[in-house]
């Protein structure tokens, strides 16, 4: 009863802020409302008696990836509205209304075929952190490995990009601005 | 201390002390052995304990700085040129001023304005004196020029009021009969305040 | 250890149960305020409040009655919805998080025989679920610095970012050393761990250290009040905020204060356990205490570092240490 209350509460919030996430012409509105959305997600979580992964949810989308989201959003003005521009909005909306199609017939088709199953029930006695430990130490052993290099490659790609002119203090004067300037054209021209 | 050390304008000979602060470490380890120095150098307890026992001396040892300024009052030095007191002699209780006009001849900003007359023992009275505190400059001239020394500054510096002729009546400045004992007599130009020999230490640079 | 069978828990104790939280808690952040003041002031050798009631107690309730009574100014370009969510975003995640810690101890309401339990909803990932629930507390600063159309809200909002992405792994690893020894992330867990009155500071000093300053970093407290510190960005996230929403903003700072010194004295220095004549309930509200008094010993004694310095020292020093106490506690668990 409270369950079926709560799924649809967190269902009909989750659809209206995401809604507002992609309608809404204003950075601060979407972004906001997409972070909430994210919050109501972890929700279906809890619910489901997946409390880690809710948590996890929580964590890193709401907290880590929303927040470089809002960094970025730092260089605009958030209190302006964007103008789109459209070059071709029937060909837009034809394309999207498809892969919306597409989406909820490969989603809905399981279930109207009564095809999903649990692979991973609840175990009693083993806690979330647990089975969701085990799961990828065991079965999902290589993709979990490979997205951890995966995030390793994109790191360091990171630091190149962002360290060019690290080996340089700003704050300390040994090196005059001229000097400074002079060896990072260098560096470029390299 | 001569006067020469005073004339002595060269920075670099007098008796300055320079700090050994060390050099901005240059290399990955030295900034490396820095960090881990600073970290196990314990003086950011240094920085705790001092405030502790600060608050320690503060409410166990009776080293609170503050005033409750309206309820408590710092003495004031005898030489501060408040708002005006005219004293009493001390013995028949009558006012000291003989009405001679001086102090109302000296004011420069001419706020003084004052009226006299013979009463019946053909001894001169004052029969009116008015300060206009809105253009007395407190200068002190008044004070200085009494022969009698009747009209004194008092420690009376809170001079906010409604209207400016709240203090300004002969009367008002007068001490009352009543407090008589507790006038005090104007101790002289130069004259030091009363808790002086609290207010002496060592200024911050000599530590 | 043998559990002991506790009462069932019903709706009714769970709902008393948060509007105590909401009461006590939203009391304790105000009379927060006056102790801070207080300390600070005695700390500098001064008074501190002195006029409203005996000893300035009852500034308390002047100071709410000015937040109250203040005008709600909105700013004229502001992004209003949001600009007004903002506070609320902070003061509610605050209380949010302290529903899956231990606050007070249980009891049962006599008479009408109502089980009061001790976490409002102990779910068995308590500690990062608080972890989280803070970390969602960014969005308050965040968006209300982007809201107010202000250079200052943005420089405010962007530090909130910043500060962020700073303790937020020191905050997590700095933990997981002690959630390795306990085996759970359930604060009961931690707290039956150290029944036997060692403290889990003496297995984690690392530990404990790097999450008292990425806890200092998480309540905006001072060696790292990079978000509202007036004498480089005015108040930072929280200049155009007046009246109410400000003292939502305030509230949930404090309320964050005190979930940092419960998870500290949970995790860290023996829960909630009895300690030679003192029972539990007294160890814990003294823990607490001690907690929120170093923060506010701390914020006398110590001046506050740059933005960049602050991420200097999490990423460079604080996350290799708390990296290398992770795998010496596993190579020591695994051997021992």
């Amino acid at each position: 009863m409270y369950e079926v209350i709560a799924f649809y509460i967190f269902a009909i919030s989750t659809t209206i802020l995401f809604l507002i996430t992609v309608m809404s012409k204003n950075v601060l509105y979407a972004m906001t409302a997409l972070a909430a959305g994210m919050v109501m997600i972890s929700g279906f979580f809890f619910l489901l008696g997946a409390d880690f992964l809710g948590v996890v949810q929580l964590i890193v989308y709401v907290g880590a990836v929303m927040a470089l989201y809002a960094f970025a959003m730092m260089f605009f003005d958030a209190t302006k509205d964007i103008k789109e521009k459209h070059q071709n909005p029937a060909l837009v909306f034809l394309l999207g209304g498809l892969m919306a199609l597409v989406f909820v017939v490969m989603f809905s088709a399981p279930i109207i075929g009564e095809n999903v199953q649990a692979l991973y029930p609840i175990v009693d006695g083993v806690g979330n952190a647990q089975a969701v430990g085990m799961v990828l130490f065991t079965k999902y052993l290589v993709p979990f490995e490979v997205a951890a290099v995966m995030l390793l490659v994109a790191m360091i790609a990171g630091i190149i990009l962002a360290g060019k002119k690290m080996d340089y203090s700003l704050t300390e004067c040994e090196v005059s601005d001229q000097e400074l300037e002079d060896e990072i054209l260098k560096g470029e021209a390299k | 201390m001569s006067l020469e050390q005073f004339k002595n304008r060269n920075v670099g000979t007098q008796n300055y002390k320079k700090l050994d602060l060390e050099h901005s470490p240059t290399c990955g380890w030295c900034q490396f052995k820095q960090v881990v120095s600073r970290t196990f150098k314990p003086e950011l307890f240094v920085g705790l304990w001092v405030t502790l026992r600060e608050m320690g001396n503060a409410l166990f040892r009776g080293k609170m700085h503050t005033t409750q300024y309206p309820f408590e009052k710092l003495p004031i030095s005898p030489r501060y040129r408040a708002i005006h007191d005219m004293l009493r002699l001390l013995e028949s209780g009558h006012y000291r001023c003989i009405g001679c006009g001086l102090c109302e001849k000296i004011c420069i900003s001419n706020c003084i304005s004052m009226d006299t007359r013979y009463d019946e023992n053909q001894r001169k009275e004052v029969s009116e004196y008015t300060i206009n505190f809105g253009r007395c400059i407190f200068c002190g001239y008044c004070a200085e020029v009494c022969p009698e020394l009747a009209i004194v500054h008092g420690p009376r510096y809170e001079t906010a009021s409604e209207q400016r002729a709240s203090f300004s009546l002969f009367e008002d400045m007068l001490t009352p009969i009543d407090k008589l004992n507790l006038q005090q007599e104007y101790d002289g130009f130069g004259a030091i305040s009363s808790n002086a020999d609290e207010n002496i230490k060592k200024t911050p640079l000599a530590y | 250890m043998e559990a002991t069978i506790l009462p069932e828990v019903t709706a009714a104790g769970v709902i008393i149960k948060a509007v105590l939280i909401l009461a006590v808690i939203s009391a304790i952040a105000g009379f927060g305020t006056f102790i801070e003041r207080k300390i600070l002031a005695f700390m500098q050798r001064r008074l501190g409040p002195m006029h409203v009631g005996p000893h300035g107690l009852l500034q308390l309730a002047a100071d709410g009655i000015k937040l109250f009574t203040k005008e709600d100014i909105i700013p004229q370009h502001a992004n209003k919805v949001v600009f007004a969510v903002a506070p609320a975003i902070t003061a509610a995640t605050a209380f949010i998080a302290l529903a899956a810690v231990p606050v007070f101890p249980d009891f049962t309401i006599p008479f009408v025989d109502i089980y009061v339990p001790s976490i409002a909803s102990d779910i068995n990932v308590g500690i990062l679920f608080v972890l989280g629930m803070m970390a969602a507390g960014l969005y308050g600063p965040l968006l209300a610095g982007m809201a107010q159309a202000n250079k200052w809200g943005i420089i405010g909002s962007a530090r909130t970012a910043i500060q962020f992405l700073s303790y937020e792994v020191i905050t997590g690893l700095s933990i997981l050393a002690p959630i390795m020894m306990v085996g759970s992330l359930s604060f009961v867990d931690f707290n039956n761990y150290q029944t036997d009155g060692l403290w889990m500071v003496v297995y984690q000093p690392v530990a404990f250290v790097l999450f008292i300053i990425a806890g200092f970093a998480e309540t905006n407290r001072t060696p790292f009040d990079l978000l509202e510190h007036e004498a480089e960005v005015i108040s930072g996230y929280a200049t155009e905020y007046s009246g109410m929403r400000w003292g939502m903003f305030f509230i949930g700072e404090y309320a964050n204060m005190i979930t940092i010194g419960v998870i500290a004295a949970v995790v860290f220095l023996g829960g909630y356990n009895d300690f030679w004549i003192f029972p539990g309930w007294l160890m814990i509200i003294a823990k607490i205490a001690f907690s929120f008094f170093f923060m506010l010993w701390v914020r006398a004694a110590w001046p506050h570092v740059r933005p960049d310095q602050l991420m200097w020292l999490c990423w460079k020093v604080l996350m290799p240490l708390a990296v290398i106490n992770v795998i010496i506690t596993g190579i020591v668990m695994m051997l021992v």
